[in-house]
């Protein structure tokens, strides 16, 4: 991996995918999130960087609506997918997660076998008429994932029996097998060896034919290296937006600077 | 850094003070746990020794064949082997007949001592045998006119002299026995007519009167236990599961729920005998449920078993990790198909456990059931389920209580052999328990 490719990147969509509107999330009385407008792109990458208890991780799970399941927590603004305001009263949460997927920092799959954690989200959506159609999904889904060549001699041996690499791209093999149009990615790598994250990192480049992908990641050169477009965060403000190239070699806000030449954060 | 600088350091080798003083803190309280633990082991192997001592005795008992001729002119006068007309050869017929049977092998035998009467030689059978050689013959009139060999229980002053219960010193002063029959008895033995076997009657037979503990058994409370588990397990596991996944998963976390959760805490630990009166004043006296019934028991315990329930279930629901509940969150599940396809079954083993810790504690229950009248003598056998759900039954734990309560002494033993048997059925539904835990633990 490259660290200086970054003016090479270039954004081959301009669709907006996600439009945020003054997004204000609170918890209890924290204010979480101040005023945050993002334009997320279709088929492209987008990374949301900044130091811890920044809000990055909160503002993606905004995106889905996962923040739902905490009691204290409440959003305001809009946040549009596809024009559509997610948060309006008409819209079930549930159809909007077959929409928009998710992959969580640490690996998760599901205590059953690799195929049940794959085979699971198309059958609660009712996408698959028959087995063979299923069994389809599901050697797209980790072919997608990179995953298919090393377990597809053990499709019914436990998820959880992978290796931790292994593991995250069997969530994202979840994922994407309800081929949602965005995938949300909460620092997919952190609990990933170098190797792993370097596995994991070409995948994500891969998902751009396919999807909208938003990446929460610790790691600048991470950053650096799989996205189009970034997105700093500091203390609950969104203080710098743009192409990736120019957020790493041309700031504009002095905080932004701080922090990728490490002197914040 | 100088060899010399190095030789003012202290050694490894040596300990100082404050790791001393640390190591004996350790060595200290390894020694109280294995006190504890110790002084644990030692009150169980005294309770188990004491029960098993006197109460294996339960399950033997002493008994001895006699060959009855079933006379037909004594035992059915009309001579028309109508059942009916029987009937009127009342249970001091048939205990004369047994009386003269017994007197006819021993003095044949001339085992009885000198100048005992036949009156005194027959009170060596229980009293319990005219009863059921009458319940024989009236089910088949077939049998008069025949010999039959007959088993009989000995008198229960009989069985504990060869239990150790009955000496003959005490059976001077004892007005239901007297030195002749004992030696009458040792006799028998002697002669291989009396044995001491094991006696199944115990696990089978209904609870008997003062007067024939020989013959009392655990039939009936055996058989009404089992009908009230039933009933817990029933209502108490739907009802307990349910109002735990929506405590835990749906409800909103406000004042109300705060006391509801205070309340489910604080029924966990109400005096049993509170929910015995509540279910005397609820289903029996506004209900009108008939009193002894399994019915009402396993509802009185259900009531007493749901909070075990709801605790063990909520705690298992709550260690079922947040990130699953995500997983299936992200990949679009609902709630209830989060809950059903993946919360549940991760705490399936902990439910199962408390489920059967609560149907455990509701097994040894006594003192609701007092108060609900299952402590009533009950001679017949409960009808199958459902309608012997409303049968008059008795209760384990209850039966213990019953046989302390009398006051002849061959009823200690058999109250301790009760006390076994609820033991092994304890025994049983924990290891139960464990066996379900593991086969249901996800093993990845």
């Amino acid at each position: 991996m490259n660290d200086m490719r970054l003016t090479e990147r270039t954004v081959d969509a301009t669709d907006i995918k996600i439009a945020a509107r003054k997004v204000q999330v609170f918890y209890g009385t924290t204010h979480a999130i101040k005023d945050v407008d993002v334009d997320i792109l279709d088929k492209t990458v987008t990374a949301f960087i900044g130091p811890s208890g920044c809000g990055k991780s909160t503002f993606l799970r905004c995106i889905n609506r996962m923040n739902d399941t905490i009691d204290i927590c409440r959003v305001e603004g809009d946040i549009l997918l596809d024009g559509e305001d997610i948060y309006d009263k008409k819209v079930d949460p549930v159809q909007l997660r077959a929409r928009v997927g998710m992959v969580f920092q640490k690996p998760n799959p599901f205590p059953k076998s690799i195929y049940d954690n794959v085979a699971y989200g198309p059958k609660i959506h009712g996408q698959v008429k028959n087995k063979a159609e299923l069994d389809e999904i599901v050697e797209a889904s980790l072919r997608k994932a990179a995953l298919w060549n090393e377990v597809k001699d053990r499709l019914d041996a436990p998820g959880t029996g992978l290796s931790g690499g292994q593991q995250q791209r069997l969530c994202i093999a979840r994922a994407v097998a309800t081929s949602p149009e965005v995938l949300l990615m909460d620092e997919p790598c952190s609990a990933l060896d170098p190797i792993a994250t370097a596995q994991v990192e070409e995948l994500i480049d891969e998902l751009r034919e396919n999807f909208s992908v938003v990446i929460v990641t610790h790691s600048m050169q991470q950053a650096a290296r799989v996205s189009q477009r970034t997105a700093f965060f500091h203390l609950g403000n969104l203080v710098e937006f743009g192409e990736t190239g120019q957020i790493f070699t041309n700031p504009r806000d002095p905080r932004t600077e701080s922090y990728i030449t490490g002197r914040i954060g | 850094m100088t060899l010399a600088d190095m030789s003012h350091r202290p050694s490894l080798y040596t300990l100082d003070a404050r790791t001393k003083a640390r190591n004996a803190a350790e060595k200290r309280f390894r020694l109280y746990g294995i006190t504890a633990v110790s002084l644990g082991v030692l009150a169980l192997v005294v309770l188990l020794t004491s029960v098993l001592g006197s109460g294996l005795g339960a399950f033997r008992q002493t008994m001895f064949t006699l060959p009855v001729t079933l006379d037909a002119a004594v035992l059915d006068k009309k001579g028309n082997r109508n059942p009916e007309e029987m009937a009127k050869a009342t249970t001091i017929t048939y205990g004369k007949v047994l009386t003269q049977a017994l007197a006819a092998v021993v003095t044949e035998r001339g085992l009885a001592p000198e100048g005992m009467k036949t009156k005194e030689i027959g009170a060596l059978i229980s009293k319990e045998a005219p009863a059921s050689l009458r319940n024989m013959v009236l089910a088949n009139p077939d049998l008069l006119g025949t010999t039959i060999d007959f088993e009989v229980l000995a008198n229960g002053r009989i069985d504990g002299f060869f239990k150790g219960r009955v000496t003959m010193e005490s059976a001077e002063l004892d007005s239901n026995v007297s030195p002749a029959q004992l030696q009458l008895a040792q006799a028998m033995k002697e002669a291989g007519m009396l044995r001491l076997a094991f006696n199944p009657a115990f696990i089978t037979n209904p609870d008997a009167s003062e007067l024939r503990p020989e013959s009392a058994g655990l039939g009936v409370a055996i058989l009404g236990s089992a009908y009230m588990m039933v009933i817990v397990l029933a209502l108490a596991l739907p009802i307990g599961v349910a109002a735990s996944i929506y405590l835990e998963e749906f409800a909103p976390q406000n004042r109300f729920t705060d006391l509801i959760e205070v309340n489910i805490a604080n029924l966990a630990a109400v005096p049993s005998i509170v929910f015995g009166i509540l279910g005397l004043a609820v289903f029996i006296n506004y209900a009108e449920l008939p009193q002894s019934s399994p019915l009402v028991g396993g509802l009185v315990l259900t009531l007493m078993t749901l909070p075990t329930i709801i605790i063990a279930t909520r705690a298992a629901l709550k260690a079922v990790p947040p990130s699953i509940k995500d997983a299936a969150l992200g990949v679009g599940a609902s709630k209830m198909q989060t809950i059903f396809h993946h919360v549940l079954p991760l705490a399936l083993p902990g439910i199962l456990t408390g489920t059967i810790i609560g149907l455990a504690q509701a097994l040894g229950e006594t003192a609701p059931l007092l108060l609900i009248g299952m402590v009533a003598f009950v001679k017949d056998y409960p009808a199958a389920p459902p309608e012997g759900f409303l049968d008059p039954a008795a209760a384990l734990p209850v039966q213990v209580y019953n046989f302390t309560q009398r006051s002849d002494p061959a009823f200690i033993e058999r109250a301790s052999g009760a006390i076994i048997v609820l033991l092994v059925f304890l025994l049983t539904m924990n290891i139960l328990a464990v066996l379900l835990r593991r086969r249901f633990e996800r093993r990845w």
